[in-house]
């Protein structure tokens, strides 16, 4: 996946006048289909998909493809994670242009925001480490979670939290069977993900009731215990494939075709 | 999908690339990373309720078969 657009200051600026999503592919099949209308040359399925969509998600707004290079050019192969700064500003300058075309609803576009969660613990823990991240899972009954979900949502959206961490639901002891160290039977559950992501452990266990104050002080100490990953691309590479540590996707790979970029 | 050229919406009449919008780099600071919506569900429901464009990409969470990266 993209790490030169999608991290630089004006894309990242831009973003907070957009709904941003991140899904992993090949792990649902409704958001396959959704990913195939967007991009799929041939009609398959490619690892990575990007887009600029309107709000109703049913049209792009600028070329889709692979990466964000398809439609702002840059290198779309080697060189792909070092793009000209030109061609970052491209796309942050074409995201604030989209942004005064689409403004919101106004005071809809200003209520409460939900938590952006994951789609479950399975691939939250893989997707953590790949943003070499902590968790949090909102964890306890559905009552429980909507009370939680109201407190942790005056935080996740400061400036203080905001693309800092990520966030999961789970209703059973059971869904923390690759997690070390669970004991509370609701709460927000810090989450310390190995660095392959297949499993992890609680860095901090804070009460279902704790209010936004509260939670905001607990939340920061635990963050402050999140140890991310050292390794380089190639040598978490290498230490996985030596280790056996290996991810089987829910739904099959069909990446292969369609990688060049038309011009 | 429809692809809807940018520059067809009638908003802007004029290539749209050079929209005096100031460049974002130079007009905000560095602000951290982007927050993602981590299903399409969630986030097309937060979009429809906002109003808000949708900026989307996906990617197997794994290479090679080994997890843990993009």
């Amino acid at each position: 996946m993209d790490r030169s657009f999608l991290s630089h200051k004006s894309v990242v600026a831009a973003s907070r006048k957009f709904v941003c999503i991140r899904i992993a592919t090949y792990e649902d099949a409704a958001e396959n289909a959704v990913l195939k209308r967007i991009f799929a040359p041939g009609g398959t399925l490619q690892n990575t998909v990007f887009g600029i969509l309107t709000p109703d998600g049913k049209t792009s707004i600028v070329r889709a493809g692979r990466s964000p290079a398809w439609a702002f050019g840059g290198a779309a192969g080697p060189g792909i994670h070092q793009q000209a700064e030109s061609v970052l500003l491209k796309m942050g300058d074409t995201m604030e242009a989209i942004a005064l075309a689409y403004p919101g609803k106004g005071k809809a576009s200003k209520g409460p925001l939900p938590l952006p969660y994951l789609a479950d613990l399975r691939v939250a823990l893989n997707v953590t480490a790949c943003d070499r991240q902590p968790l949090v899972a909102v964890y306890g009954n559905t009552a429980q979670r909507k009370t939680m979900e109201a407190e942790l949502t005056k935080l996740a959206w400061s400036d203080q939290f905001m693309g800092q961490v990520q966030y999961v639901a789970a209703s059973k002891a059971e869904e923390f069977k690759a997690v070390k160290g669970l004991k509370a039977k609701a709460g927000f559950i810090v989450i310390q993900p190995e660095p392959f992501g297949l499993s992890g452990k609680v860095i901090r266990e804070i009460a279902a009731d704790a209010k936004a104050g509260e939670l905001k002080n607990q939340l920061a100490q635990a963050l402050g215990k999140h140890k991310p990953s050292e390794l380089t691309y190639d040598q978490h590479r290498r230490a996985g494939a030596q280790a056996g540590k290996r991810w089987e996707s829910k739904t099959p790979n069909t990446d292969g075709a369609g990688r060049s970029r038309p011009r | 999908m429809k692809l809807i050229p940018f520059f067809l919406t009638g908003l802007f009449a004029v290539n749209f690339w050079a929209i005096p919008v100031a460049s974002a780099a130079a007009a905000k600071p560095a602000v951290g990373k982007i927050a993602w919506f981590g299903t399409w569900q969630g986030g097309l429901a937060e979009a429809q309720r906002t109003g808000r464009p949708i900026l989307i990409i996906s990617g197997a969470p794994q290479c090679h078969n080994v997890p843990g990266v993009w």
